[in-house]
């Protein structure tokens, strides 16, 4: 326990220097500018922000990649209050009452809840983070060969039920980003597959520019497909958080951190689920549900904790087992193997400090948002006037230079134009890209899982089905695929009717 | 989330399951015509195309499923049911040419020769003043010519003089 308060303590003085601060007031404020542009996304600042930190040394390039991902989370919030757009998917559930709110001419009041909503939500999960990822990890220490497959599996599958409204197309996507994970030279044979004699497709899709070809490219596509609307913002009152909002709704903050953590906890489910989640909980638990979409304190309270108790809720799985917890945190992870951090059950034994300068990290980036959030109120009116004409080809700019700059060569600056329109396309057709993203970071994972436990195991398929943490995950996934088939709903729905009448 | 499961018809998700199928038996056939190393005494478990087989296959009965699920739609419904909303879309010309705008910058005026400060200031100068003008053309406003016009440069040439220092002299990367 006093270990950890140490660690914490010294990884919190390790980044008080000039240049460590520095990058934290940056990359919040880069967080938080992104969030709040509608069409930019936590996944896509944070991929951009990977592509900047290639040279950087490891921890200072994750501090910025922690602060931007915190940031944007949070900055989604202030084009959901002001303009009732989301500048986040994450952001979607604050429109309702945050919205309601300005409407009322409360929208600074409405700034000030996301504000201490988002803090404490990112404190509660942060809490957690420092609490679990050591038990976790030794939890994950039993995990061989089988269990990873499972898990991986359970990760992709996850995504695809809950990250869209369409489960079967949430897997398919899934199906893909597995199936581009595979391309390039395999591990036991170095067998160029699906390379097409291509030296390039031949070392497989680099998943930076990948990344930000599927989130950055592709959300340029869909805004530019999209009409502007002209930005109106009606005057609006302080924003400095009021101490009643917070005293009188700590039950809410509690249990909408306790879900976004949990949320953020599962494989590549991600900030919007634990926004929605937390607001349908504080909905239930409400003496007064009528007000919620009208205005209510209590559901923008909700949604905002929720979804920023998430991203250090996605982290845990990150440094424990190397699955992300949200689209985001998978870039995160990527980031991670870049820069020569090895995320998984090993990283207590190998770099057991890693984590509680996580920890810190997080800790900043919550300054970082509280800073932003008291005073950032005007320019980031100023930007959100910004028109998109100006935005767009800037950031294009951006994902063309990023892509390049990870290995220096063309092929990734093709291979980001490549997955930005396959993943315009599949948005178009109701496809989530979260799946996809989670296969394209888990499918070497499932890979060497299936074949090093066939190999363990001489073939036989029995230990994937019978060791006992296997079972636990292969049981589940059936669960959680089964529920999914229409008939089975329809049967559970009849069932429930019936008991009713 | 999602205000309706099912926002793209059902002829469209017919279309696309059978474009699953077609790529799942390609990747499919493509994974057994693959070398599985039997001569060096390799079992059938590392045979490095059992992986993509395996997904390959997934892909194509999912595929078949979302095919199977589109029959039943168009059966409760119609074939053209529940299309996305384009009034929210701006016209598909204006798409396309920023489309062809973001392909020609990355594919012809980066790392084809041309400076890259160049080809980004002219792409981004070409790109502000073409589409500024027509928000402005789509709004009903009067169209500002001159403002524009140096609204696009000044944005061209200090995102090309941003990037291109920030790169090269703060993060050493040689730039295409």
């Amino acid at each position: 326990m006093f270990d950890g308060l140490i660690a914490f303590g010294h990884s919190l003085g390790s980044f008080l220097d000039p240049l460590s601060l520095g990058l934290i007031l940056l990359s919040s404020l880069a967080g938080v500018i992104i969030g709040a542009l509608p069409g930019l996304t936590a996944t896509m600042g944070v991929a951009l922000m990977t592509t900047l930190t290639i040279k950087m040394p490891s921890n200072q390039a994750l501090l910025v990649l922690i602060c931007t991902y915190v940031g944007a989370i949070y900055g989604g919030s202030r084009s959901a209050i002001l303009l009732n757009i989301p500048g986040t998917p994450a952001s979607a559930a604050s429109c309702l009452d945050g919205h309601a709110l300005a409407k009322q001419g409360l929208a600074g009041r409405a700034m000030g809840i996301a504000t201490s909503g988002s803090v404490l939500g990112t404190l509660i999960g942060m809490f957690f983070l420092a609490l679990f990822t050591p038990i976790l990890g030794g939890l994950a220490l039993k995990f061989g060969a089988f269990e990873f497959f499972w898990l991986a599996v359970f990760g992709v599958v996850i995504a695809g039920t809950l990250t869209g409204g369409d489960p079967l197309k949430g897997w398919i996507a899934g199906l893909i980003g597995i199936f581009s994970a595979a391309v390039g030279q395999e591990a036991i044979y170095a067998f160029d597959r699906f390379s097409f004699g291509s030296r390039d497709l031949a070392g497989g899709f680099n998943l930076v520019p990948a990344l930000v070809g599927a989130f950055g490219f592709a959300e340029l596509l869909v805004a530019v497909r999209e009409k502007s609307f002209p930005v109106k913002i009606n005057p609006f009152d302080s924003v400095i958080p009021k101490l009643k909002d917070v005293t009188a709704h700590w039950r809410t903050i509690v249990r909408s951190g306790l879900i976004g953590t949990f949320i953020g906890i599962l494989p590549g489910v991600g900030e919007d689920v634990a926004a929605w989640s937390s607001y349908a909980a504080a909905k239930r638990a409400s003496k007064e549900p009528e007000k919620f979409g009208k205005g209510s304190i209590d559901g923008l309270m909700a949604a905002e904790t929720g979804d920023n108790a998430c991203v250090p809720g996605a982290i845990i799985p990150v440094l424990t087992l190397g699955i992300p917890g949200s689209a985001p945190a998978a870039v995160l992870m990527a980031a991670m193997l870049i820069h020569g951090v090895r995320p998984g059950p090993m990283i207590m034994i190998e770099s057991p400090t890693f984590v509680y300068d996580v920890v810190a990290m997080m800790m900043y980036a919550t300054l970082g948002i509280l800073l932003y959030g008291l005073t950032l109120t005007n320019l980031l009116i100023k930007v959100l006037m910004v028109p998109k004409p100006v935005i767009l080809p800037i950031i294009f700019v951006l994902c063309v230079v990023g892509s390049f700059a990870i290995s220096q060569r063309l092929f990734d600056v093709w291979v980001m134009l490549g997955f930005g329109v396959v993943g315009f396309i599949i948005r178009r057709l109701d496809y989530p890209v979260a799946p996809l993203v989670l296969g394209m970071v888990l499918g070497d994972l499932m890979e060497k899982g299936l074949r090093r436990g066939l190999v363990l195991s001489d073939g036989s398929l029995e230990p994937f089905f019978t060791r006992p943490i296997s079972a636990v995950l292969w049981v589940t996934i059936v669960v959680v695929v089964v529920l999914k088939i229409p008939a089975v709903q329809r049967h559970f729905a009849r069932r429930k009717l019936a008991r009713a009448a | 989330m999602h205000a309706s499961p099912y926002p793209v018809s059902p002829r469209t998700d017919l279309r696309t399951a059978f474009f699953w199928i077609a790529l799942g038996a390609c990747i499919v056939f493509a994974s057994w015509q693959m070398d599985r190393f039997e001569q060096q005494g390799a079992s059938l478990y590392t045979a490095p195309g059992l992986w993509p087989g395996i997904i390959g296959l997934l892909l194509a009965v999912l595929g078949g499923v979302l095919a199977w699920r589109s029959f039943e739609r168009a059966r409760e419904t119609d074939w053209t049911a529940a299309e996305p909303d384009d009034t929210v879309l701006v016209p598909a010309s204006r798409f396309r040419l920023a489309t062809a705008m973001f392909f020609t910058y990355a594919l012809l005026l980066v790392g084809r020769g041309l400076p890259f400060w160049l080809g980004t200031a002219v792409f981004v100068t070409a790109f502000v003043y073409t589409f500024r003008r027509a928000d402005r053309v789509a709004e009903g406003t009067p169209v500002q010519t001159r403002k524009d016009a140096v609204l696009a440069i000044i944005c061209g040439i200090s995102t090309a003089v941003i990037v291109s220092q920030v790169f090269e002299k703060l993060f050493y990367v040689r730039l295409p």
